[in-house]
């Protein structure tokens, strides 16, 4: 079976897996409308982005000259200390060979080449592409980049099994508005129920989720009840961006008086741990639980959980199943470049639930 | 008008006859627009005297308001010639180009512009991606002839360009019109392509000589039908241009059936 729904572009896993490295300058060696969207975000988050801009002449009779002369103009205008090309269909299929572009460049910092392309089934491929790039170019350390590889294949593994991947075709959808499950968990609260919020997110996506703990923390205030928490804020996992994302939410929470009770993995595992957080939420014996960020990585979702994630074809994936799902679309384009949470408008609508209780 | 490809080995004689074949229909009172399908650009020397022409991807890359009466030139008796061009070996991508040289002669309407009656595409040794089955696939060929010796390695090469062919046949484009022999005075020559083509199930529609006027002509820049008309050899191209006439299907349409 070959999902036949949009999915994520290789290129793209690669510059997004560049950014975690924290390369200063991605340039795509491509058509400049190559992960146009994807670019405008990374700048959001502080990459400098650029585009070899190939066209057909570049597809006919070569494109080297292009990628020298934006490398050049790289160099130029934000001196950077690292830089990194990544490869697209239109380089990869007439062969390009950047690495003698680099040379040619001969820019005097630290450029190295991925050789992704928009076909590599996965886009897992092209993240895997962009680590060993960076492992040979030493911005990461050898051990650093095994344990990428192996959480990117796990994360592959788990979108064939019960992710997009397993679908042929999902519509994605926006989902019922967040009224009824805020109700929810406001009424389970309110009777003196404890409820377990798990979130495992991917990366910066925790910027967003992890709105529900504050949320649920104050209807608690307000209402009684209890709440367990669960969430994949490990400060001493990943490459130090996604580090850095960790201790940001951390500390946020802390300052706003929310303590984790288990923290299980970092923000980059989220394919590793369902069994581990599932285990956790079951012990916490809830009345209610809620699931955020990727679901999907929670093993044998009970029937009567909350879902929260913010793809409308993953909440469709939800809805199919019979689950109780809503959608916080668009949170990606939130957080990129944040560095503070976000509210979820499952969140705002708690809060206005209680606003309106009194 | 017609569409017709010739396809064949690397060396086995594709421009010469190509180009012989147009001078030959040339003479006959036919217009005929011969397009150099290889980045050498060297199809349609022998119809202007031996020189090299401007190819319409160097035009292109230099100007993208690309006009045609740059790129089509007028060669021997009123042929008009147009060579593709392409990358300097080992770099870009050749079947790209020609796939984007066809493009542009069909957005400027080369065939509303000289209304030719033939369209002759000389095609670089084999099909080995799709840029090169351009001409047999979309619609731009209707008939294909392989050009072919008997050594084995044209024969290998013929029989692929045929498959190739076929693969695309049921799509209602190209057909194979049959292998055109150019000799090479191989031992017994004839009865080897003769089973090869029956292998194939395809005719050999005409055999072509070895012969050193070809050469001689070819050093003064010039087809045998120019530079030796009261040849044999130029007799036999001309036989050829018949022959080829008889085969192929002359059909309304633009550059694309
Ligand atoms: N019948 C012939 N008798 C003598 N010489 C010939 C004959 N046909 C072709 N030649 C010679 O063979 C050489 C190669 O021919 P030509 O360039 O036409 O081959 P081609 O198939 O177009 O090659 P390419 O694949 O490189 O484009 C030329 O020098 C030409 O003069
Ligand atoms: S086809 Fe490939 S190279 Fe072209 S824009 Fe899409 S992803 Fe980029
Ligand atoms: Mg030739």
């Amino acid at each position: 079976m070959r999902p036949m729904h949009p999915r994520p572009n290789p290129i793209v896993a690669a510059m997004y897996t560049l950014r975690d490295m924290e390369v200063d300058v991605i340039v795509v060696h491509g058509p400049s409308g190559c992960g146009f969207m994807a670019s405008r975000m990374l700048e959001e988050a502080g990459i400098r982005v650029l585009a070899s801009g190939m066209t057909d002449n570049d597809l006919v009779f070569g494109g080297a000259d292009s990628l020298v002369e934006t490398l050049k103009m790289a160099k130029e205008r934000f001196n950077p200390g690292t830089v990194a090309i990544v490869g697209t269909c239109a380089s990869s299929v007439i062969g390009e060979d950047t690495d003698m572009c680099i040379k040619r460049a001969d820019i005097g910092c630290k450029v190295f080449s991925v050789f992704s392309h928009g076909c590599m089934k996965d886009n897992t491929e092209g993240a895997i592409k962009a680590i060993e790039a960076g492992c040979d170019a030493g911005i990461i350390d050898p051990a650093e980049a095994e344990r990428q590889i192996a959480v990117m294949k796990a994360a592959t593994a788990l979108e064939r099994e019960r992710g997009m991947a397993a679908r042929q075709y999902l519509e994605p959808v926006r989902g019922p508005t967040k009224l009824n499950i805020a109700r929810k968990i406001n009424e389970t609260l309110a009777s003196g129920g404890r409820i377990t919020a798990v979130m495992i997110a991917k990366k910066e996506l925790a910027y967003r989720f992890a709105d529900i703990f504050l949320a649920l923390k104050e209807a608690s205030d307000a209402l009684g009840g209890e709440v367990f928490s669960v969430a994949n804020l490990d400060k001493n996992k990943g490459l130090p961006r996604i580090r850095r994302y960790a201790e940001d939410i951390c500390s946020e929470l802390e300052f706003r008086g929310v303590r984790i009770d288990r923290v299980i993995g970092g923000l980059d595992e989220y394919a590793l741990i369902g069994e581990e957080i599932r285990e956790a939420a079951e012990a916490s014996d809830p009345d209610l639980l809620i699931i955020c960020g990727i679901p999907h990585a929670y093993p044998q979702i009970p029937s009567d959980a909350i879902l929260i994630t913010d793809q409308p074809r993953q909440l469709a994936n939800y809805l199919d199943k019979g689950h109780n799902a809503v959608g916080e679309i668009s949170s990606h384009s939130m957080v990129m470049g944040t560095r503070k949470i976000i509210s979820l408008e499952t969140g705002d609508t708690i809060r206005d639930l209680l606003r309106d209780a009194g | 008008m017609r569409r017709i490809a010739i396809y064949g080995k690397g060396g086995i004689g594709k421009s010469t006859t190509a180009a012989n074949v147009t001078a030959a229909l040339c003479d006959r009172g036919l217009k005929v627009l011969q397009i150099g399908c290889d980045p050498k650009s060297d199809s349609t020397k022998l119809l202007i005297g031996g020189k090299g022409i401007e190819t319409v991807l160097d035009v292109y890359r230099r100007d993208s308001d690309i006009d045609l009466g740059s790129v089509v030139r007028r060669g021997y008796g009123g042929s008009l010639c147009v060579e593709c061009g392409g990358p300097k070996p080992g770099q870009g991508c050749a079947g790209k180009g020609i796939i984007m040289a066809f493009e542009l002669l069909e957005k400027r309407d080369v065939i509303k512009e000289f209304e030719p009656d033939v369209i002759l595409y000389d095609v670089l040794g084999d099909v080995v991606c799709g840029g090169f089955a351009m001409p047999i696939r979309n619609g731009y060929a209707r008939d294909v002839f392989v050009v072919t010796s008997g050594e084995m390695m044209s024969l290998y090469a013929a029989s692929n360009i045929a498959e190739a062919v076929r693969g695309f046949e049921g799509d209602g484009y190209a057909r194979l019109g049959g292998l055109i022999q150019n000799s090479r005075n191989v031992t017994d020559e004839s009865e080897l392509i003769d089973n090869a083509a029956s292998e194939m199930s395809l005719d050999v529609i005409f055999r072509l000589e070895r012969d050193p006027v070809v050469q001689e002509c070819e050093a003064k820049g010039m087809t045998v039908v120019e530079g030796s008309p009261d040849s044999n050899m130029a007799a036999a191209y001309r036989s050829l241009a018949e022959k080829i006439l008889l085969l192929t299907e002359d059909a309304e349409g633009g550059m694309r059936i």
